[in-house]
C-alpha cells in the first residue's frame, strides 16, 4: 500500500467513523441511563434524514401516501439539518412515553424494553414507505454551497483525493461531539445526567426529577441518530426506509466495541470501525461486515468490558 | 372420528376446487415485493401492472369479462414469497401470477406454483434457470447477453480512442455478476485491455477505495453493473473524485430512480436497455402504456413498470385466446382447467408490448427483438432526467 492510498483509507475511515461515533452516541446516552439497547435508534436514523430532506429538498416521488408532493417552501439546508435533528429528537422523546416509560413504570423487565423498541422500528420504517415509498432520495450537491465536489492534494507524487462532503460530515461531527463532551462533563445539567445514570434513586433524592433527565436524554439520542442519517443522506443519499438498519447494527457493533455506556468509548470504537470498514480491499467489500464483527469478537474474548468499558459499569 | 371428519374435509376441499367455476372478475395475481429493501422495485411493478388493468378493463377485459389483480406482498426474502404464492394459490384462486421480484424468490416459490399447475410470468427475474424451474414457469424479462454487447460498441464509437477499461460490478447480485461477464467479453472482443476489476457490494454506498483504483488505472472506459442506488453512488463518487471518461451502465440503471442518485452526475452515462419509454413512434401499444402512466405519475415509466405492464398484457391476451381454443366463456370453465389451457395458450403466437414484439419459447423463455442503449440527459436543476435513445 502507498503512502497516498493509506492517506486515503485513513481519511475515509475517519470521516465515516466519526458518523458512526454520533449515531453511537445516542445508543449510549440511552443505555447509560436506561442499562438498554434502543433498537428504534436506527429507525430514527432514517426518519432524521427524510425530515431533514422534507425541509430542505420536500420533492417526493411517485409512490406512497404523499405521492408527487412538492413543498413549496425550502429551508435553508443548515436550518433543515437543525429542525432535522430537533424533530428526530422529539420522536424519540415519544418513543420513550410510548414504548419504554409505561413499561418500566410497571416494573417490566429489561428484555420487555427492547422487544418494545423493536416494534416502534419497524412500525416507523413501515409509516415511512406508507408515506413515501422506498425510492430513493438524494439531497443536490449544491446544499452545501458552491463547493468544489472534491478536494486533491499530492504527496510524494501521487495524488490523494477526498470528497469535500466527506470533510464536512467530519467537522460537523467533530463540532457536535466537543459540544457533548462539555455539556455532559461540564454543565450543571451534565451533572444531572450523571447523577441518574449513576443512580436514579439518590438523583431523584437530591431533588432531581429522573423521569426528565430520561426524556432530556431521549431527545439528545435522537437528535444524535437524526443528525447521523441526515449527514450519511447528504453523502450518500436516502435509500428508502431500510437504510437504517445496517447502521443500526454497526452502531451497535461500535458501542459493544467501545465499552457499553461510555461515551469516548464510543467515539473510538465508531473510528476503529470506520477505519477497519475503509482499510479491508474493495474486493472483499462484501466482508467489511464479518471483518468488524470479528475483530469485535476478538476484542471481547480479552476485554469482555470493550475497550473503553469499565468492569462494573459506570456510566456516562 | 376425527380422522374421518379430516378425510372428509380434504376431499371436499379438493373436489371443491376441481369442480369450481370462476366468477367475475378473473382474479389475476401480483406477487411482488411491497415491503422490505427490494420495494423499490416491487412499486415499480405494482405502478406498471396497475396501469395495465386500467388499460385492458377499460377494453372490455377479456372478451367483455373484467379481470382484477390481487396482491400478496412477498417481501425481499424467499419465504415471504413462497406465502405470497400460496395464498395467490390456494386463497385468492388466481388464473395466473405475476412475480416474484427477485430471482433468488423464484427458485422457492416458482416450484409450489409448478406442483399446483398455476401459471407464473416471471416480470424481473433475469438469472439462468429460471424458465427451467417448470412447465408452468415464463419470464418476459429478458437475460442481459443481448444487450450489453451494444453499449460497449457505442462507447467505441463515442471515443475511439478507448484502450483501457475498468470493470465494476456488485457481487452480491445474481443479475449484476452475470452481466458483467457479458460486458467483460464484449469489451475483449473489442480488443480493448481490462486494467482493473472493482467488486462492490448492492449495499455499499461508500465506494471511495474503488474510486480511487479506477483512477490509479487511468481508464478511458468505466463499465458497471448493479442497481440504482449503488450504481448512481457510485457514478456520483466516481465524477465528485475527477474520472473524466466514459461510464457504461448495465440494465440495473435502466430507472427514473438513478437520477435523484446521481443528480447532475448521471449526465452522459451510457446505458444499455431492455425497454425504452422513448421508442413510442413504432410501437403503438407503448405509446398508450408511457401516456397512462405519465397521466398518473408525470414521469416516464421505468422497465420494471414496462415488464410488469407486459406480463398483465400476455395473461389478458392469453386468456381471449382460451376462450377461442376452448370455445367456451372464462366464467363457465372450472379453475384448473383455465390455468392449464392458460398456460398453454401462453406459448403460443406473439405478442406486440411495450416491449415490442415478444413471444414465449415451449420452455417459456423471451424471445425479444428490440433492445436498446441510451444516454442519460440530466435537467438543469440536476434533479431529473432522461434516457435519450442512442440506437
Amino acid at each position: 500500500m502507498t503512502t497516498a492510498q493509506f492517506l486515503q483509507n485513513l481519511l475515509n475511515g475517519i470521516s465515516i467513523g466519526s458518523v458512526y461515533a454520533i449515531f453511537a452516541l445516542g445508543y449510549t446516552l440511552v443505555f447509560s441511563i436506561l442499562g438498554i439497547i434502543n433498537f428504534a435508534h436506527g429507525a430514527v436514523f432514517t426518519l432524521g434524514a427524510y425530515l431533514t430532506y422534507a425541509m430542505a429538498v420536500g420533492q417526493f416521488g411517485i409512490n406512497g401516501l404523499l405521492s408527487g408532493l412538492s413543498i413549496p417552501v425550502q429551508l435553508p439546508f443548515p436550518v433543515a439539518l437543525l429542525l432535522g435533528c430537533i424533530l428526530s429528537g422529539l420522536v424519540s422523546v415519544l418513543i420513550e412515553r410510548l414504548a419504554f416509560r409505561p413499561l418500566r413504570n410497571r416494573g417490566g423487565d429489561a428484555l420487555l424494553a427492547l422487544v418494545s423498541s423493536l416494534g416502534v422500528a419497524l412500525v416507523t420504517v413501515n409509516a415511512i414507505q406508507y408515506f413515501v415509498g422506498s425510492e430513493i432520495y438524494s439531497f443536490p450537491p449544491e446544499i452545501y454551497g458552491d463547493i468544489k465536489p472534491a478536494i486533491t492534494f499530492s504527496i510524494s507524487e501521487s495524488v490523494v483525493v477526498i470528497r469535500t462532503v466527506q470533510v464536512i460530515i467530519f467537522g460537523v461531527c467533530m463540532a457536535v461531539l466537543v459540544s457533548l463532551g462539555f455539556l455532559i462533563a461540564r454543565t450543571r445539567f451534565g451533572k444531572a445526567l450523571r447523577a441518574v445514570a449513576e443512580n436514579p434513586a439518590t438523583a431523584s433524592l437530591l431533588g432531581i426529577s429522573v423521569n426528565r433527565f430520561i426524556l432530556y436524554t431521549f431527545f439528545l439520542s435522537g437528535f444524535l441518530g437524526g443528525l447521523a442519517g441526515s449527514l450519511v443522506g447528504t453523502s450518500f443519499g436516502v435509500a428508502g426506509p431500510y437504510f437504517g438498519v445496517t447502521y443500526g447494527l454497526q452502531g451497535i457493533a461500535v458501542i459493544v466495541l467501545g465499552g457499553l455506556g461510555s461515551i469516548p468509548g464510543s467515539v473510538l470504537g465508531g473510528i476503529i470501525i470506520g477505519l477497519i470498514e475503509a482499510f479491508v480491499p474493495p474486493d472483499y467489500s462484501a466482508y467489511k461486515e464479518a471483518v468488524s464483527f470479528a475483530l469485535l469478537f476478538l476484542i471481547l474474548m480479552v476485554r469482555p468490558q470493550g475497550l473503553l468499558g469499565q468492569s462494573q459499569i459506570q456510566k456516562v | 372420528m376425527k380422522r374421518l371428519f379430516f378425510t372428509v374435509l380434504v376431499v371436499m376441499c379438493s373436489t371443491a376446487a376441481h369442480a369450481e367455476k370462476i366468477k367475475a372478475p378473473i382474479h389475476i395475481g401480483i406477487g411482488v415485493a411491497q415491503t422490505s429493501n427490494v420495494a423499490l422495485f416491487g412499486e415499480e411493478q405494482v405502478n406498471g401492472a396497475k396501469v395495465a388493468e386500467a388499460v385492458f378493463n377499460a377494453k372490455g377485459g377479456i372478451n367483455g369479462t373484467p379481470f382484477k389483480l390481487v396482491y400478496q406482498d412477498t417481501g425481499g426474502d424467499e419465504a415471504g414469497a413462497i406465502n405470497a404464492f400460496q395464498n395467490l394459490i390456494n386463497r385468492d384462486k388466481v388464473v395466473g401470477i405475476v412475480g416474484p421480484t427477485l430471482s433468488q424468490q423464484a427458485f422457492s416459490a416458482d416450484p409450489i406454483a409448478n406442483r399446483a399447475k398455476v401459471p407464473v410470468l416471471a416480470p424481473s427475474n433475469t438469472a439462468k434457470g429460471i424458465p427451467q424451474i417448470g412447465e408452468y414457469i415464463g419470464r418476459v424479462s429478458a437475460p442481459i447477453s443481448f444487450i450489453a454487447p451494444f453499449a460497449v460498441k457505442y462507447a467505441l464509437q463515442e471515443n475511439p480512442k478507448i484502450k483501457k477499461v475498468a470493470i465494476l460490478y456488485a457481487q452480491n447480485d445474481a443479475y449484476s455478476t452475470s452481466e458483467t461477464g457479458t460486458f467483460q467479453e464484449s469489451v475483449k472482443k473489442q480488443g480493448l485491455e481490462i486494467v482493473t476489476t472493482q467488486k462492490f457490494q448492492t449495499t455499499d454506498s461508500d465506494f471511495t477505495t474503488q474510486v480511487t483504483a479506477v483512477l490509479g488505472a487511468k481508464v478511458d472506459l468505466a463499465v458497471i453493473s448493479g442497481l440504482a442506488a449503488d450504481g448512481g453512488n457510485l457514478v456520483k463518487q466516481l465524477r465528485q473524485m475527477g474520472y473524466k471518461g466514459l461510464i457504461v451502465g448495465g440494465n440495473g440503471f435502466n430507472t427514473a430512480n438513478v437520477f435523484p442518485v446521481c443528480g447532475k452526475y448521471c449526465e452522459d452515462l451510457i446505458v444499455a436497455q431492455a425497454y425504452s419509454p422513448a421508442v413510442i413512434d413504432t410501437n403503438p401499444m407503448n405509446k398508450e402504456f408511457v401516456t397512462e402512466f405519465r397521466k398518473k405519475h408525470k414521469k416516464d415509466p421505468p422497465q420494471f413498470a414496462a415488464q410488469a405492464f407486459t406480463a398483465v398484457q400476455i395473461y389478458v391476451e392469453a386468456l381471449k385466446k382460451v376462450e377461442v381454443n376452448t370455445k367456451n366463456k372464462i366464467t363457465q370453465l372450472d379453475l384448473a382447467t383455465v390455468r392449464t389451457e392458460l398456460n398453454k395458450a401462453i406459448r403460443t403466437g406473439s405478442y406486440k408490448t411495450p416491449l415490442g414484439e415478444i413471444s414465449l419459447d415451449k420452455e417459456g423463455e423471451i424471445n425479444q427483438k428490440n433492445f436498446y442503449v441510451s444516454r442519460i440527459k440530466m435537467e438543469p436543476n440536476g434533479k431529473s432526467g432522461k434516457f435519450l435513445n442512442v440506437k
